[in-house]
């Protein structure tokens, strides 16, 4: 590990109005158009901005992937091993950013996370550990059977009629996982249609966004309730 | 500016490559000894002078206690890191090594960066001597899964050799660079590198596009605890017990004999390889002989749960890829231990398809880190490689929980954010506690680094500080802390849980060169003056041969006056001018060479040089 002021110096390296190199009028495109000068990470550009997509949440896996590799060969800090210390810590902000946004968008749950997180309507690492109103009997059983699991392994009672009722409860929850994620594409779908009318000049409809928003958020938080069940049974029954 | 390198640093033997541009290949270059392996082994004398390499591994057998091998174990560890494996090293450990380990070689100390340069200088020499030039930046490679203090450590041991290290590279992805050159391989790769200590397996992509091929690591995972060294251990133990029970010698006093006993149950691990049995033949202290036949059968046994302990990050890597054994469209076999049969067969069984081996396992990462090197210093980009990090990054967050902010296998540079704040009124410092690693709680994960974050004093959650983490492309944290209010950069100070600070590389790169045998000019002065004498003795003896009289009175002032200058040249420690005299003189020549050549013979000749006829 190793800390230097001038290596990820944000404020010196800080988007402005003009190319740092050769003053021309600042894009916000990798390269400046006029000099070709890697430039720095405008303030607020996300990802979706990043690989010049719109925030839209169905993206065609393999054209993400090429463009990943084409900004690869243009950002890696590979081909600034002889351009100044300035530019050396550009491309390792630019390159680092692009693999950041790749990691995010290439996978279709992250991507939905992304999005919450960029419009700060989600916060990172935090998700609701309450179980969902509709599920609460069905948690309260299942828990009781991890209970029942635990103590008859602890004392060397029968465990095989245990592990088939959890396994019945685990497939139960592994079936509603996939409801889950059906919806969540649902909502997406919806987003998606929602964007594409404002890009064709209709008004935005900011209660409608809201809407849908705040549902992508429900689902999310839902859905990391129940694969953490699923992922807590999963290990129980192996230890079993 | 000098020339540029590709260096692997390992357990057992390092070695030192480049990329020939005559044949656009890499190339490892020998040492003094004819061969390319430099033994990873340095011994202090006792008149404090180091020896490296082949010489160095000799003295293990005599100066045990000044001599020290597989140090890359001990890069980037703690004392405590390492307490189980020091009791079969016969290595004395400074007692207030704590954080550093220090390791005594006769009257000094020396950390594992100091003693790793040792043997970065001997092969920067060897590549000097070769090229007859300077050699001042290189590409090293490390194990894919060293944490970020054994990368620190070994970009140190880099300056402390002299060396600008252009770029860490893992050392199954420069195996799989060298293999990829060599065979021009498209699809889905599995590099399995099990060497002398360290264990990696990393799941490639090769790709195909416009601007050339790239090289995806999809996954990567490993011990860098794991490797023939434990083989070697695990047969020391059941010699040393089985010694103890036939003849009640215990050898844990006699670092010689247990030197001279390891390298009798190599060569058998070795002889193993190719043969269904061996005999260990060892004379104990005393004279009597030690005699026991080991068969491959019981070998395998023996070892089986040591190349188990492989298949546990094998596995692990191939689901973080999300792919099965079958998925891979090639296997390659990396690394010395890949040579043991039931290694074959165990990876072979597992993927279920031979894997390959047709590059020398021990030569073919020094041959990537070398195609890396050319990639870097020529600029001329035909290949990229796009690596990732082997271990999550992690902030020490309420009740000793890791928050996870940067995931394993993340490719590299990457980066994460994190805003802190204050809890309490008028607090005037945030601690960061940064880990890697992958389990839940902060004393399971590798500590990489403690630093406090000055605030002013305010009511609580009021300031606000962003920090940001970023994994360079040598897999290297670096860390920026800016105040957002004030909207100011702030300066941290970091305390490195392991490892070596910027003051103390300084002072050690000082040290090293006073400890350097010859800088590579004075060498070349001491290699120049022989060969000027060798063509001074030589001109002088054709001048006196009476055939030199068909010579020009312009040729024979020139060869005069060549002569001369050339004298002078050689009474200066002036290499380069010692060097480009004997060329001129060689120039002044060529015409007698040509007239004492058969006249038959002439036009074969031309062109030669007087002392090659």
């Amino acid at each position: 590990m190793s800390v230097t002021k001038s290596q990820i110096d944000q404020t010196n390296t800080a988007a402005s109005q003009a190319c740092w190199s050769c003053q021309a009028p600042a894009t916000g495109a990798h390269f400046c158009p006029a000099c070709g000068k890697i430039q720095p990470l405008p303030a607020g550009a996300d990802y979706f901005a990043f690989f010049g997509l719109p925030q839209k949440l169905t993206i065609d896996a393999g054209t993400l992937e090429s463009q990943f590799h084409k900004l690869s060969w243009k950002l890696h800090p590979d081909n600034f091993v002889r351009a100044s210390q300035f530019e050396r810590t550009l491309s390792l902000e630019r390159s680092s950013q692009l693999n950041d946004a790749y990691r995010a968008l290439r996978d279709p749950i992250a991507r939905v996370e992304y999005l919450l997180l960029h419009l700060g309507l989600r916060k990172e690492g935090t998700t609701k550990q309450q179980p969902p109103p509709e599920l609460l009997e069905e948690v309260f059983e299942l828990n009781e059977s991890l209970d029942e699991l635990r103590e008859a392994r602890a004392d060397g009672g029968d465990v095989a009629s245990l592990r088939r009722s959890l396994a019945a409860a685990q497939a139960n929850f592994q079936e509603k996982l996939e409801e889950v994620d059906a919806e969540l594409a649902t909502v997406c779908r919806e987003w998606d249609i929602a964007l594409d009318k404002h890009a064709d000049d209709a008004p935005v409809d900011e209660a409608q966004r809201k809407v849908l928003l705040a549902r992508m958020n429900e689902v999310l938080n839902r859905r990391s309730y129940i694969r953490n069940l699923v992922a807590s049974v999963a290990s129980e029954l192996a230890e079993a | 500016m000098g020339r540029t390198v590709g260096i692997d640093l390992g357990t057992t033997f390092s070695l030192i490559a480049y990329m020939d541009p005559a044949t656009n290949s890499p190339k490892c270059i020998p040492g003094p000894h004819g061969s390319a392996l430099c033994p990873s082994v340095v011994s202090v004398d006792e008149d404090g002078k180091v020896i490296i390499g082949e010489p160095a591994r000799q003295r293990l057998l005599t100066q045990a206690d000044r001599t020290i091998y597989s140090v890359k174990r001990l890069m980037g560890r703690g004392v405590s890191d390492v307490q189980d494996e020091l009791r079969l090293f016969p290595f004395h450990i400074d007692a207030d090594s704590r954080n550093v380990i220090r390791v005594r070689l006769g009257d000094k100390l020396f950390t594992a960066p100091e003693i790793s340069a040792f043997i970065l200088r001997e092969l920067k020499s060897w590549a000097e001597d070769y090229f007859k030039e300077p050699v001042d930046r290189a590409v090293i490679t490390v194990p894919a899964y060293f944490n970020d203090a054994q990368r620190q450590a070994t970009k140190d041991a880099g300056r402390i050799a002299g060396l600008e290290v252009l770029r860490l590279v893992n050392e199954p992805t420069a195996a799989a660079l060298a293999y990829g050159l060599h065979k021009q391989k498209r699809g889905r790769v599995a590099v399995y590198d099990f060497g002398g200590g360290t264990f990696d397996i990393s799941i490639l992509k090769l790709i195909s596009t416009d601007e050339g091929e790239i090289y995806q690591v999809l996954a990567t995972n490993g011990d860098t605890h794991l490797g023939g060294d434990d083989i070697d251990n695990d047969l020391q133990r059941r010699m040393r017990e089985k010694i103890t029970e036939l003849f009640h010698i215990d050898l844990s006093k006699q670092p010689e004999a247990v030197q001279r006993l390891r390298k009798a149950l190599i060569a058998a691990k070795h002889e193993l390889s190719p043969n269904d049995s061996t005999t260990l033949r060892f004379e104990l202290p005393g004279g009597r002989l030690f005699d026991e036949t080991i068969s491959r059968e019981v070998f395998n046994r023996w070892i089986e749960p040591i190349v188990a302990r492989t298949m546990g990050p094998v596995k692990q890597a191939l689901s973080d890829a999300k792919l099965a054994p079958t998925d891979m469209d090639e296997v390659v076999l990396v690394g010395g231990s890949t040579r043991i049969p039931l290694v074959r067969e165990t990876v072979g069984e597992y993927f279920g398809r031979a894997p390959h081996s047709e590059l020398n396992p021990d030569e073919v990462v020094a041959l990537g880190a070398a195609v890396q090197a050319d990639i870097l210093e020529s600029g001329v980009k035909t290949m990229l490689l796009l690596d990732v990090t082997p271990l999550s990054l992690g902030i020490e967050t309420m009740g000793g929980v890791v928050a996870k902010i940067i995931p394993r296998n993340s490719t590299i540079p990457a980066s994460a954010q994190e805003l802190f704040t204050t809890g309490v009124e008028n607090q005037t410092g945030i601690d960061v506690h940064v880990l890697q690693g992958e389990r839940e709680l902060a004393k399971d994960c590798r500590s990489l680094a403690r630093f406090q974050l000055k605030v002013p004093p305010g009511p609580a959650g009021l300031a606000r500080i962003e920090v940001k983490f970023l994994i360079d492309a040598n897999g290297i944290l670096q860390v920026a802390a800016r105040d957002l209010r004030a909207n100011e950069q702030r300066t941290i100070e970091v305390q490195p849980s392991y490892g070596l600070s910027e003051t103390e590389v300084e002072r050690m790169l000082e040290e090293s060169i006073e400890f350097a045998e010859q800088d590579f000019s004075e060498r070349q002065v001491i290699e120049s003056r022989p060969e000027a004498d060798t063509i001074l003795h030589a001109t002088e003896k054709t001048l006196r041969d009476p055939r030199s009289n068909e010579l020009s009175a312009d040729e024979r002032r020139s060869i005069d006056e060549s002569v001369a200058a050339l004298r002078a040249a050689v009474a200066t420690t002036d290499y380069k001018l010692i060097r480009r005299r004997i060329d001129e003189l060689n120039q002044a020549t060529m015409h007698l060479a040509e007239i004492l050549m058969n006249s038959a013979l002439q036009t074969a000749v031309q062109g030669k040089r007087l002392e090659d006829i």
